[in-house]
């Protein structure tokens, strides 16, 4: 009997290891693939709804209305530490909440590798801006035709967030927060997120980021604007804090998928 | 595929009709009764019989048809507001153990399933045969009838549970990554059983544990660790039989991997209480159990069990 039983061991050990070996499709050289990056708007820990009131660490309470912010410059970092940047004229995406086709952007003929960060701007950076609208292509059509532009002058709004605020002297009232160059400042905001697992690009591999952006630390972030002060807010110290302090850190990455 | 699940048809059929003679001459008041541990797979992927018990205690030997229901609600997880599904997970399954030599027998499992859920998009369903499960025991030990007051028996087995359940990996989103047909994987069961007897009253206990592989979407479920205990208590006269029984059943699942990479939040734990009860007359047998969590941590917090129920219908051979 301790044979069999030794035997029968002896099978299963073997069985297993022999199945157990796996393809590895580490196809990583000279392919390419795609990658895709989700930005998924919420409001506190609760998905975002347009018209939906919305308090406040201050007591008031927001209804959006339109929020539309430029994402660009894409690094991805590999495991081993090496960069891969996104060409700069594939690098501009407007994340329109009313468009749900644009919170997912699709970034094509990435080097099969295995990323753990990605890194991407707020806004259009001073470069690219410098360059003039020879150099930027239709960037600066697209950003007007979403109102994401001020004059030539003063340039792209990096965020537009848009609703109507009830605080103690004001009910239902319009609030506007456009932010951008302010003055000599550029308030170019540049995020950083380490990807809680490897997104696997591959030939045959599309993985997909999954970021949550909280809109809510747009204006209730480590910077708190209280619109009983004034709806509008589209210059000076508060957009360079809101580009600074808050923009920066409403961004994480929830998962990837690698299907 | 066909021709593998054509080939195990015949085998179980062929030896099943071999031993039927056989065992007529073994009747006795007792083995109408079989106990059925009743532990699928928490997310109903996998739940053609690789994690229930393979049991029957006084005649081990019997084909029979059965059908079981489990209840779960899943979540997306992603924001606080996220709405909660139910998913209705419903296995048909022919099952049956058949003796090969006197200490050797072979259980096969091949499982029907229909699912459906709701889902931001409306209902889903999908339905289609499920993994196949064979199994081989061993009795290592057991009392002779009538020896001594308490017998054991105590049996070691393995097995292998075939992918011939349809693995979709378009259903592996956010919400429950279980909700499929079948593995997609080969996948290896390592099983003992325990069975305990005083006179009328009795302690089945088991422990299995499944050995999950890549499927050919480079997905591979946890290893999963199946373990569960049912006290019975037998009435019977000539003909006819009444076993009510009360237990518990547990199931530990390590993470799942895609590409050879861990999938956060897909380990997980859940603790049934059962009760149920089996009526046995002649060669035929019916039962029915109930099961409900006692505790339960399943992928993340993101799925969890409400309920599960069976019937079977049994004949002995």
């Amino acid at each position: 009997m301790k044979n069999l039983i030794k035997n029968i061991a002896i099978l299963w050990v073997a069985t297993t290891i022999l199945f157990s070996c796996s393809n590895n499709d580490d196809d990583t050289t000279n392919a390419t693939g795609t990658l895709k990056v989700e930005f998924d708007n919420i409001y506190g820990d609760a998905n975002f709804a347009f018209n939906t009131p919305y308090t406040n660490s201050n007591g008031e309470i927001v209804k959006v209305t339109d929020v539309v912010y430029i994402v660009s410059n894409i690094v991805l970092t590999k495991e081993d530490g090496s960069i891969y940047t996104v060409p700069k004229s594939d690098s501009y995406f407007f994340v329109n909440e009313s468009d749900a086709a644009s919170t997912l952007l699709s970034l094509p003929n990435i080097p099969a590798a295995n990323y753990t960060k990605i890194t991407f701007g707020i806004g259009v950076d001073e470069a690219q801006f410098n360059v003039g609208g020879e150099g930027q292509g239709n960037l600066w059509e697209r950003a007007d035709a979403l109102g994401m532009t001020w004059s030539w002058a003063a340039g792209y709004k990096f965020v537009k967030f848009e609703g109507t605020y009830t605080s103690p002297s004001f009910t239902d009232a319009s609030f506007m927060v456009h932010t951008g160059k302010t003055g000599e400042i550029y308030n170019y905001a540049e995020v950083s997120l380490n990807l809680p697992e490897n997104a696997l690009v591959r030939s045959t591999i599309t993985p997909q980021i999954h970021i949550m952006a909280n809109l809510k630390d747009i204006i209730d972030g480590t910077t708190v604007v209280n619109f009983e002060e004034g709806g509008m807010v589209m210059g000076g110290t508060k957009v360079q804090n809101i580009m600074a302090n808050n923009v920066p850190n409403m961004f994480e990455v929830h998962h990837v998928h690698n299907d | 595929m066909k021709k593998i699940i054509i080939l195990f048809l015949i085998i179980g059929f062929s030896i099943t009709y071999a031993t039927e003679k056989d065992s007529l001459a073994l009747e006795n008041p007792f083995k109408r009764y079989y106990k059925l541990l009743e532990d699928c797979d928490a997310c109903g992927c996998s739940a053609s019989g690789g994690s229930m018990g393979f049991s029957s205690m006084l005649n081990p030997n019997f084909v029979g048809v059965r059908y079981f229901y489990q209840s779960y609600q899943s979540t997306d997880g992603l924001y606080s507001n996220s709405p909660w599904y139910t998913e209705n997970f419903n296995t048909i399954q022919l099952w049956g153990r058949i003796p090969v030599t006197t200490k050797i027998q072979v259980s096969l499992l091949l499982p029907y399933q229909f699912h459906n859920r709701e889902s931001n998009t409306g209902s889903q369903s999908i339905s289609g045969l499920g993994d196949l499960t064979a199994l081989g025991f061993y009795s290592i030990v057991k009392t002779k009838k009538d020896s001594l007051t308490f017998k054991h028996h105590v049996l070691l087995g393995g097995g292998v549970k075939i992918p011939t359940g349809k693995y979709n990996e378009s259903n592996n989103g956010s919400v429950n990554p279980s909700y499929q047909l079948g593995t997609g994987s080969w996948d290896y069961i390592l099983a003992t059983e325990y069975i305990l007897r005083k006179e009328q009253i009795g302690f089945n206990g088991m422990l299995n544990y499944t050995i999950k592989t890549e499927n050919e979407k480079n997905y591979r479920f946890g290893n999963q660790f199946n373990y569960g205990g049912t006290f019975f208590y037998v009435v019977a006269n000539e003909s006819f039989s009444f076993v009510p029984q009360l237990g518990f059943a547990g199931e530990v699942y390590e993470s799942n991997y895609q590409h050879q990479q861990k999938v956060r939040n897909t380990e997980g734990a859940i603790l049934f209480g059962k009760i149920g009860f089996e009526i046995g007359k002649d060669r035929f047998s019916l039962g029915a159990n109930a099961m409900l969590p006692i505790h339960q941590n399943l992928t993340g917090g993101n799925v969890e069990a409400n309920y599960r129920w069976s019937v079977n219908f049994n004949y002995s051979l």
